[in-house]
């Protein structure tokens, strides 16, 4: 579904990523694991349209997604949901909403409703400023957020970057509910998450694909990925 | 149990069906008929067209978050166009609106292209620049046309019951002008096109997410501001019957910056409190203090230092307050 193959990545003169190629299936979970620096926003920033590949492709149900700018990539069907939690603030988590249903063309009560079925307790919030969510409630939003129009490819950085425990395990729960549902590429250092829900994993070190787990019984011993970290 | 976050229902934009838009265009024309109780009509008439030019600039900076020093060049466009289509075509008032508005857009259409492309400081900046060659341009390398430092004039003759040098026809045709600028603002900050405009203002990459070209967006806001500030233009050339290279010197852009920091940015009646507001200080100022703008100097200040969000931005404060209050204390 999305292929990605040998491609190199500089800030100016600064190389970043170097002949990565990761690949993403449909209705598959993917995970990407590594140290602070590793290059993994890159990647998904690559493959979102932030970011050109100085070489290499980037392929999409077959449609090539060089040189396309960010919007053209999410018209396409592709998301990407950024480490940084943030939601138009000032705008209401409604309008935050049907910022999104407006591009897609999906009706916001489908969206409302979506995002609902994710996190009922959003219902007390929608007309709320998000600007005044909790750092956990507003990733929520951002992934239902990324899901009006209903996309093929969701990428995710960080998502439980920050968050409390039981907040977690919302986003936790959200994630499982949609793994059958869309195709995703999540970057995560939270090993237990990863361990549980991943289909696979690559492990990114120094710009590079260090490995690629497949192995389901090495993918749920979580504590055993620390070593590649 | 974490608490968890509740905050309170704030309308991020105000739910507007087309009696709210209503509504408000009645609350701006009944606003201006009252001051017309106390202030000179052809004052008034001026504060009108101003209000025009600052709700313009309004949608531009206060919604989207583009600051521009070269604003001014559109109304000089309208002004002059205007002026130019009573000599050369007809002094037919609403050709001359017309021809002024279409000029403005042309303008604004093909500078926007390459302006919308930079932003922060360079898009003041080069805005600044454009604008300071159209002042040049007026002042001398059009002085064929435009007769330099001498000016134009703009008389047109009267259409209908439209006779612009009767003040009170002229001043309810400003109000009326005014009113349907602020209803068109209003409908267009409320759709989803003023989402999107806020909200590239808030974080342009986070809008890019989801799917909109936000050049796109950002390119059509320039032009309808441009546009609406070539209209406040051509009005301006028809009340006065004249127009002069000063009437788009960039310093002006000033007046313009300052109503809205008054005002408060991002919201239409702010822009409209902050010309009046702008207009009256100058105004009355101007007839008592000799160096009147010292003091709009040191108001700045103020504003910058201490009241950022202008006067309906603290209004809104107070009554948010005041209606929390009553239903705390039931």
């Amino acid at each position: 579904m999305l292929e990605v193959q040998d491609i190199d990545v500089s800030y100016g003169h600064a190389k970043a990523l170097h002949n990565v190629s990761v690949n993403l299936q449909r209705g598959e979970m993917v995970f990407v694991v590594g140290r602070n620096g590793a290059g993994k926003t890159t990647l998904l920033r690559t493959i979102a349209g932030f970011l050109q590949p100085t070489q290499g492709s980037i392929t999409l149900e077959g449609q090539s997604l060089l040189g396309l700018r960010p919007d053209q990539v999410a018209r396409l069907g592709l998301r990407f949901v950024a480490q940084d939690k943030k939601v138009f603030s000032h705008l209401t988590v409604r309008d935050n909403l049907e910022l999104a249903a407006h591009a897609s063309g999906e009706k916001l009560e489908t969206a409302v409703e979506r995002l609902l079925g994710l996190y009922p307790k959003f219902e007390k919030f929608m007309d709320s400023k998000a600007g005044g969510l909790s750092g956990g409630q507003r990733e929520i939003l951002l992934i239902g957020r990324a899901l009006v129009g209903e996309p093929g490819v969701l990428l995710v950085d960080e998502p439980t970057e920050g968050l409390a425990a039981i907040v977690i395990a919302d986003i936790f729960r959200i994630l499982s509910e949609m793994k059958e549902r869309i195709s995703t590429i999540i970057v995560e250092q939270n090993l237990s998450v990863v361990g549980r829900l991943a289909d696979r994993i690559y492990i990114m070190k120094e710009g590079k694909i260090e490995q690629e787990i497949t192995d389901p019984a090495e993918i749920t011993d979580a504590s055993q990925l620390e070593c590649y970290l | 149990m974490p608490s968890v976050a509740v905050p309170q229902p704030i309308n991020s934009i105000a739910p507007t069906g087309a009696g709210r838009i209503l509504r408000d265009m009645a609350i701006v024309a009944a606003s201006f008929l009252v001051l017309s109780l106390f202030i000179p009509l052809h004052w008034l008439t001026d504060f009108a067209i101003f209000s025009i030019l600052v709700l313009s600039f309004d949608l531009l900076y206060g919604y989207m978050g583009h600051l521009s020093f070269g604003h001014m060049l559109y109304y000089g466009v309208g002004a002059y166009a205007a002026s130019l289509t009573c000599i050369h075509l007809a002094p037919n008032p609403l050709l001359a609106m017309l021809v002024g508005v279409v000029s403005g857009l042309l303008v604004a259409a093909l500078v926007g292209l390459v302006v919308v492309q930079v932003e922060g400081a360079a898009f003041a900046l080069v805005n600044l620049a454009i604008n300071q060659i159209g002042f040049w341009l007026a002042q001398s390398g059009l002085q064929d046309y435009t007769h330099g430092e001498d000016g134009l004039p703009s008389a047109v003759e009267a259409l209908g019951f439209l006779d612009f040098y009767n003040l009170p026809v002229a001043f309810g045709f400003m109000l009326l002008c005014l009113v349907l600028v602020f209803g068109l603002l209003r409908m267009l900050t409320s759709s989803p096109y003023g989402l999107v405009v806020r909200s590239i203002k808030e974080n342009e990459d986070r809008v890019k997410f989801l799917g909109y070209n936000t050049f796109a967006y950002k390119w059509l806001t320039f032009v309808i501001a441009s546009t609406l500030a070539s209209f406040a233009g051509a009005l301006y050339a028809l009340v006065k019957g004249f127009v002069a290279p000063a009437d788009l010197n960039p310093l002006e852009n000033t007046r313009i910056i300052f109503s809205v920091l008054i005002g408060g940015a991002g919201n239409l009646y702010g822009a409209v409190v902050g010309a009046v507001s702008f207009e009256l200080l100058s105004n009355y100022l101007a007839t008592s203090i000799a160096r009147w703008e010292m003091v709009l100097g040191f108001m700045l200040l103020a504003l910058v230092f201490w009241f950022r969000r202008g006067i309906t931005g603290y209004s809104s404060d107070l009554v948010a307050k005041l209606r929390h209050g009553r239903r705390v204390g039931g």
